[in-house]
């Protein structure tokens, strides 16, 4: 009852070729497990949560509306506190003479 | 490198150079993937002459290192740690804690019985 080995390699064959499979009895390595494997870049690149419309976008998309910033108007609040009592960050130096003589004082 | 960074930033999250870095060699990568998976097809192929497969392992090695998958790290979404992080919830130990305790993470609650 023993098949002959050429006869069971045809099979394999045709197994092979219905389900699109490698055709390959010796088992060299061909590198087909290279091509097997899925990309993964996809999901290691959606890591990181990306941005979102900012309130800038919103304005801009209903230049209509009026919107309020809140965090914003907090800092120039106490922008202008600080400015009222003098305590506030020194103009910019525009030309290196300027600069030089801040630093010399 | 510089060269390979966004233009615009386009992270939503804690936002420091690491994690900008980062989510570059991420990008990088992505891109990269089908040419770096044909490479590495044709080294591992013992059919092929070994000229080609020498020559496929030399460009392999010659490729950026940002097209690299090891050059990435899972780093914290809230302060760009890089120790400690769940993946789970791409936060460290202590965030995650801060954060769980006050709510903010759905589905978690500190177990108690």
């Amino acid at each position: 009852m023993s098949v002959p080995r050429s006869r069971l390699l045809d099979l394999m064959k045709v197994q092979c070729r219905i389900f699109s499979h490698t055709f390959n009895p010796k088992g060299l390595r061909l590198g087909n497990h290279v091509l097997r494997q899925r990309l993964k870049g996809p999901a290691l690149a959606a890591y990181y949560p990306r941005k979102m419309a900012t309130l800038k976008d919103l304005r801009k998309a209903y230049p209509e509306y009026e919107m309020i910033d809140e965090d914003e108007e907090d800092r120039l609040e106490s922008l202008r506190i600080i400015k009222a009592r003098g305590k506030g960050a020194p103009k910019k130096k525009r030309t290196a003479e300027e600069s030089k003589k801040a630093k010399r004082r | 490198m510089s060269m390979f960074r966004a233009k615009k930033l386009d992270l939503g999250c804690f936002v420091n150079i690491r994690v900008i870095r980062d989510h570059t060699k991420r990008k990088v990568f992505a891109e990269h993937e089908p040419e770096r998976q044909a490479l590495r097809y044709i080294i591992r192929n013992l059919s092929l002459p070994a000229s080609t497969r020498a020559k496929a392992q030399l460009q392999l090695t010659q490729m950026h290192c940002y097209t690299r998958p090891s050059q990435i790290r899972n780093r914290c979404i809230e302060g760009g740690k890089s120790r400690g992080v769940l993946r789970d919830f791409k936060m460290t130990r202590y965030n995650f804690r801060m954060r769980a305790l006050a709510g903010l993470v759905p589905g978690v609650k500190k177990a108690s019985w």
